[in-house]
């Protein structure tokens, strides 16, 4: 098992690096899929020459990351490739780690670490020479299920305080991690049980004191709380327009202001609104929750990247198992594969060729999200459909014997 | 008989000595007065443009600045650069131009004012600036404004050939309208005398066709020679300064205003054994000797001056005003030149970029918090490993 990890990650490594070095890293760190206002390695460099130069890196809206992330950039700016190179790391890790979880359940080879390379190449190519932050965003959500699966309940607490620290939308993995460690603990899930209340404060304790640790700690940094509306104001209110791969700008491009708050309501409940449904439905599988939050989140946050899809897209060999059951598996990969290319090219006939408009491109925003949603209905769907057979059986019969299918209602 | 005769002779004689004295008195005032003209004016022409032409703004500098230096006012100079060498992105010591090697001599400064700087230097305008035919809106300092008891000195530098001048690498002025712009100068009266020297190669092509009176001529070389440059700088990389232009300069710097220096001496300037070509000159046309024509007719400013053996008593003295003492206190300083601020207060300078550094109670509280952490993750056993 080390062997093969450690061979993997060095080609992993030799590859990011020549990438890296090529003029395509240049190309690929302007393009919009890539790099959201939030997580642009640029306007990390303007920040901190802004604040070299005594000037608040918050006033004016170029700025838009955590002091924490000022002070561990404040150090690397010279060696941001390396931060860059080692982050993704984490997520392949962890995919891994989470294979061999599985494998104790389902005991499959290791040919997983292929499949999971195979996974991680097209999400995160794009993504790793893109020079963003989002892979450091995806490095702590990585390690907080690390340490959500290893049982730590103080770290993973830690860690998840850290992932809400810098976008805010990782606080519906709350639920899931509790849940995970209810069900490690064999804690049932009663709401009249005082055993359960006793744990989930103490987590919650945990979990909302880093936070208010941390976010104190950030204040002190630069002796302001300038960072709540640049970091937090901007991914709630979503002043920043640009085209990305989400579905945001264009709806609010078009919006009159009086509705506008009433819509930027309605986009961000929808992305908190389905942790509740989900926990209740899969409140015995706690890791397939982890994965179908961050699934939701990387579809329906404010500013969404190829950055975010790769990471969940990372853990999809985890449920390779479930291959047989997913019934959408050929569009899925057909749509997906085609937005991913037409993309660039839609991008380049409205921006530079001036031949379509932005209606084009956001016509491939929404298949491409169609696309991510199939992908997670379905595996939803196929794991919801195992689970069945694991208590029903393979071969399900009505009853006059004929056969039957499952549907997902 | 005798005594007639004698009468005679007398009155001869007198007359005689009477003409004679006058005569000693009118050329001896006809001295003073013999040149004719009442002001002067000069016209220095630089043609060449580009970097590598630096030793023709030189020149044209270096002339500028001896006539200046010898009395005649910017008003009556029309000063014509085609380019910027002061200015130049490639002039290693900006605001310079230098006509010796190892930048002893500077002609740049903030007293020259150029008249027509780059592309307004065209053959037209130098016609029209001789011939005085420019449009109305023209202002004074471009024009040349003389009359017919001006003398004006041309000074033309550049790239030349056997009979023309190259003006701006991209159209070149002739001989022959030269010589009829002269003679256009001369029906209008625009010229007592005039002096023409040209500093080019083959320069003496371009006096041969003149046909005005009152024009005197020097050429820096003859026709099929080239004029030679002088030095270069190693520093500024460029030649500084042409061979005649050089020597003319080191001739001029002597000549102060009231020196007697004469036209002889000036075609005296750079023989061939300095020069390497022959310089030449033209006085054909011109209806005084040259030997009694000063140097500073052409390169100086007339200066009539009266002079008296007598004394004059100036009126007494201004007495200082009275030091009124008023009240004690308040000491009224005597008005002295403003003392000038220190450059560092004109000048704004960028100010030092200073890296910033967190603050040390975020770094220590941070690195507490992730030591606490990573000790009730992991245990207190693992301290001793650290210590």
């Amino acid at each position: 098992m080390a062997a093969p990890l450690t061979l993997l990650l060095i080609v992993a490594v030799t590859i990011r690096a020549v990438l890296f070095r090529s003029s395509l890293a240049e190309l690929i760190s302007e393009r919009v899929e890539v790099v959201s206002p939030l997580n642009a390695w640029k306007r990390v460099v303007e920040g901190l020459a802004l604040l070299d130069l005594g000037v608040s890196p918050y006033s004016g809206d170029v700025f838009h990351e955590t002091p924490l992330m000022i002070y561990l950039f404040h150090f690397t700016v010279d060696y941001a490739e390396i931060v860059f190179m080692v982050s993704p790391y984490f997520v392949d890790c962890l995919s891994c780690l989470l294979a061999s979880l599985d494998r104790a359940k389902i005991a499959i080879g290791s040919n997983n670490l292929k499949s999971d390379l195979l996974f991680n190449f097209p999400g995160c190519l794009r993504h790793i020479i893109s020079f963003s932050t989002c892979g450091l965003n995806n490095a702590i959500i990585a390690l907080f299920i690390f340490c959500t699966l290893k049982g730590s309940a103080l770290l993973s607490g830690i860690l998840l305080a850290l992932a809400t620290y810098q976008s805010i939308y990782p606080l519906t993995l709350f639920a899931p991690a509790l849940l995970f460690f209810l069900q490690r603990l064999y804690i049932p899930v009663n709401l009249r049980r005082s055993s359960f209340w006793c744990f989930t404060l103490q987590y919650a304790f945990i979990y909302v004191g880093s936070l208010v640790v941390i976010t104190g700690l950030s204040f002190f940094l630069l002796g302001s709380w300038d960072f709540i509306p640049s970091v937090y104001g901007f991914i709630f209110s979503v002043p920043d327009l640009t085209p990305n791969i989400g579905l945001f700008w264009y709806f609010f491009a078009e919006m009159f202001e009086h509705f506008r708050l009433f819509f930027i309501c309605v986009f961000q409940i929808n992305v908190f609104f389905y942790t509740i449904p989900l926990s209740i439905k899969l409140k015995e599988h706690p890791v397939f929750l982890i994965f179908m939050q961050i699934a939701i989140i990387s579809i329906f946050k404010s500013y969404p990247t190829v950055g975010d899809v790769a990471l969940y897209m990372a853990f999809l060999p985890a449920w390779s198992h479930l291959y047989r059951f997913l019934r959408n598996i050929f569009l899925v990969s057909c749509v997906l594969l085609a937005c991913s290319a037409l993309f660039p090219v839609l991008w380049h006939l409205w921006i530079y060729a001036g031949s379509a408009n932005s209606n084009f491109y956001y016509a491939i925003t929404l298949l491409f999200n169609f696309g991510q949603i199939l992908l997670v209905s379905d595996y939803f769907y196929a794991y919801l459909r195992r689970e069945h057979h694991l208590t029903h059986g393979l071969y399900l019969k009505k009853k006059d014997g004929t056969e039957a299918t499952l549907v997902l209602k | 008989m005798s005594h007639d005769f004698l009468q005679m002779h007398l009155k001869a004689v007198i007359s005689c000595l009477l003409i004679f004295l006058y005569k000693v008195h009118t050329t001896k005032a006809g001295q003073f007065f013999s040149s004719g003209h009442t002001n002067n004016w000069a016209v220095l022409v630089c043609t060449s443009r580009f970097w590598f032409n630096y030793r023709h703004v030189a020149n044209t500098l270096s002339v500028y600045r001896s006539v200046k230096r010898l009395g005649i006012p910017d008003s009556h100079i029309v000063l014509m650069l085609a380019d910027d060498m002061a200015c130049n992105y490639r002039n290693p010591k900006p605001a310079t131009v230098f006509s010796h090697k190892n930048m002893e001599l500077n002609v740049y400064g903030d007293d020259v004012e150029v008249d027509y700087r780059g592309y307004e230097v065209t053959v037209e305008n130098f016609l029209r600036v001789l011939t005085g035919r420019l449009p109305p809106s023209t202002p004074r300092s471009k024009r040349l404004l003389s009359d017919d008891r001006s003398n004006i000195l041309i000074y033309l530098t550049g790239h030349g050939g056997n009979g023309f001048l190259k003006f701006q690498d991209s159209e070149e002025i002739s001989n022959m309208e030269l010589a009829d712009a002269f003679e256009q100068m001369w029906q209008k009266r625009r010229y007592n005398e005039l002096l023409f020297i040209i500093d080019t190669c083959q320069g003496a092509s371009m006096y041969e066709r003149f046909y005005s009176p009152n024009l005197m001529a020097l050429a820096s070389s003859q026709v099929g020679e080239d004029s030679l440059s002088h030095q270069p700088d190693l520093a500024i990389g460029v030649h500084l300064m042409d061979k005649y232009t050089f020597y003319l300069l080191e001739f001029l710097e002597e000549v102060h205003p009231a020196s007697q220096a004469n036209m002889n001496d000036l075609f005296k300037v750079c023989p061939q054994s300095q020069c390497v070509s022959t310089p030449g000159h033209r006085t054909d046309l011109f209806q005084r000797d040259p030997g009694s024509v000063l140097i500073t007719d052409f390169f100086g400013s007339v200066r009539k001056v009266e002079i008296t053996k007598d004394t004059i008593n100036l009126t007494s003295p201004v007495e200082p005003p009275i030091q009124r003492s008023g009240s004690g206190d308040i000491q009224i300083e005597s008005l002295t030149y403003v003392d000038q601020l220190p450059v560092a207060e004109i000048i704004h300078q960028k100010p030092k970029q200073k890296d910033w550094h967190p603050p040390d109670g975020f770094i220590l509280g941070l690195w507490t918090l992730i030591l606490l952490v990573f000790f009730q993750t992991y245990g207190i056993k693992h301290l001793k490993h650290i210590f």
